[in-house]
């Protein structure tokens, strides 16, 4: 990102595709849901996404968000909505789980050209 | 009246002095309601947005226990309800809204978030809110066009 603020030019990366599951598993790996660390989680996957989508190069805006719930049978839903121009702008949401956690993260992309 | 002819120096003029922004928008709204020049506060402003918000998830949930099969409705009725009032400020914005609702049962939820745009002119409010047996949180995103 610093890249960005200096206004040297980056190349667009399409070699390495954007993978939110990667991040994840790469953050969280077989762990099992920990309260101490759920904190560093979320912070780590949200960042490591945003760089990666950076890396890509293309002209637009991101929002990433996370959520990490504890398995224990409660009941969790979300709901996204966008006041947005459809043509240009979209959203990703990647939904990962191991046996003690969910782990939703969608990311929004909104054109700024 | 100097407001409905100066309507703009008046603006000027209270913002130069650093009123209290609440005073700032009262003169706005003064402005506006004279039929003069309507000025628009730039930016996103944090304390509307929270406002409507609020408004909206007790309107929607209100009292009730969490019920599964009626949490669905619950979600959808608020973001779409934030979004329309949110699209009635008239802001050249983009807004993205998202909404979890979740049981009390103890679990354990953290939720994060990273956004990549204009410090200057972008902004996002997340609002907490609780009953019983219900917790939702509300985040909305506005990007500037």
């Amino acid at each position: 990102m610093e890249e960005f603020h200096n206004g040297s030019e980056v190349s667009p990366d399409t070699n390495s595709p954007f993978s939110p599951v990667t991040c994840i598993e790469n953050v969280v790996g077989g762990g099992d849901y920990s309260q101490s660390q759920v904190n560093k989680w979320t912070a780590n996957i949200v960042e490591r996404c945003l760089t990666q989508l950076v890396k890509q190069g293309k002209p637009y805006k991101y929002i990433v968000t996370c959520a990490v719930m504890q398995k224990t049978g409660a009941g969790l839903h979300t709901a996204n909505s966008c006041y947005w121009d459809t043509a240009m702008d979209g959203s990703c949401t990647v939904r990962w789980e191991n046996r003690t956690m969910y782990c939703v993260v969608s990311v929004f992309a909104v054109a700024t050209a | 009246m100097l407001l409905h002819v100066f309507p703009v120096t008046y603006f000027e003029f209270a913002c130069r002095l650093r009123f209290p922004e609440s005073v700032v928008r009262r003169l706005c709204r003064l402005a506006s309601f004279n039929g003069a020049f309507f000025i628009q506060q730039a930016g996103f402003v944090v304390e509307d947005v929270s406002t409507i918000i609020k408004e909206s998830v007790e309107a929607t949930i209100g009292g009730n226990a969490y019920q599964h099969n009626r949490v669905n409705q619950w979600t959808t009725s608020i973001v779409e309800q934030c979004l329309s009032q949110l699209s009635k400020l008239g802001k050249p914005f983009k807004y993205i809204l998202t909404c979890v609702i979740m049981q009390k049962n103890g679990a354990g939820m953290q939720t994060a978030s990273t956004c990549f745009w204009d410090n200057s002119t972008d902004g996002s409010c997340t609002v907490r809110w609780e009953n019983k047996s219900v917790y939702c949180i509300v985040s909305v995103f506005g990007l500037a066009i």
